[in-house]
């Protein structure tokens, strides 16, 4: 690995800064979140030496998080193949701005900011794309008549209807009901998360919350 | 149970997910030792800068000129009528 020539002279300078803008701010964000319980010790000395342009201190950070961030992402894609090139975007983006990682905060919390970036980056480039899909609520029918349904469920067929029934909603009020209900995240670090303030965060949740419960009251009919 | 408290336990079954186990390392190295992640060249970025600061000079200069324009195209007809014999 040490063989591979880095680019690194070409990783700094002001308008990168300003490209990757958002993993500034959010770099600069400093307590624990209690949503992300992800231990950060060792990260310091291979940041440290990542900076420096070692690759193999950057594949271990890689390796000690990729778990970690392709938890998150799962939420974002379930599609295999998306999902793993996400992974990879995020350490990607990681990497070209690890100069302005702070070491405030652990740097699992930092890359969790980046890979909340990267995943709603996607759903709103596919909500341009994406054609109106007809969705059937009839699962949802069936849970909301007998309460016990939830409990018989498996842990990936909730999860796949919990990403279905939030799809229908734009990517905003999808993100932020996503890291409410999913990620267990308080408006902090909701607030965290997004690089929103707290009060955004406050009046998106009560509009996101808004149009699930007229979806969900919705149910039983096609919805396009 | 209200609704909300269904998508609350759906949640609490979703987060016992486990998500399918991904290696990205050796991409992630391959992609960033082959340079296609660079950011912008130091040319690309001075091109940026000057299209950037060519713009921030050129809006405001725009609109000063269609005022001063507005302003003055009056005043500059009358007297280009008045003087219309001489013409």
């Amino acid at each position: 690995m040490n063989s591979v020539a880095w680019p690194t002279s070409r990783l700094t300078g002001l308008l990168h800064c300003a490209r990757l803008g958002w993993a500034w701010a959010l770099a600069n964000v400093g307590s624990a979140e209690s949503c992300d319980p992800h231990s950060a010790t060792g990260d310091r000395a291979d940041v440290e030496e990542s900076r420096h342009g070692d690759p193999d201190a950057y594949r271990r950070l890689v390796e000690r998080h990729q778990d970690h961030v392709a938890r998150i992402l799962w939420r974002f894609s379930r599609d295999r193949a998306v999902h793993e090139e996400l992974v990879q975007d995020v350490f990607v983006e990681a990497y070209l701005s690890l100069h302005t990682y702070r070491e405030q905060a652990p740097f699992s919390h930092w890359l969790a900011r980046i890979a909340t970036r990267v995943g709603y980056r996607f759903w709103k480039d596919r909500a341009k794309q994406k054609e109106a899909e007809p969705f059937s609520l009839a699962e949802w029918d069936q849970i909301a008549e007998d309460g016990d349904a939830i409990q018989s469920l498996e842990a990936n067929q909730a999860a796949e209807l919990l990403h279905r029934l939030l799809d229908q909603l734009p990517p905003r009020d999808r993100l932020v009901l996503m890291l409410r209900y999913l990620e267990g995240c308080n408006v902090e670090e909701t607030a965290r998360r997004t690089g929103w303030t707290k009060t955004m965060v406050k009046v998106q949740a009560l509009r996101a919350r808004d149009k699930l419960k007229k979806l969900v009251e919705r149910s039983g009919m096609e919805l396009t | 149970m209200n609704w909300e408290d269904q998508i609350r336990m759906l949640a609490t079954r979703a987060q016992a997910e486990t998500p399918p186990r991904v290696d990205v390392a050796p991409e992630v190295l391959r992609v960033l030792a082959s340079g296609q992640a660079d950011p912008l060249t130091v040319g690309e970025r001075l091109w940026i800068w000057l299209a950037a600061g060519a713009s921030a000079v050129a809006i405001p200069a725009m609109a000063v000129a269609i005022s001063v324009y507005n302003a003055s195209a009056g005043p500059l007809r009358e007297i280009m009528n008045s003087i219309s014999w001489a013409i």
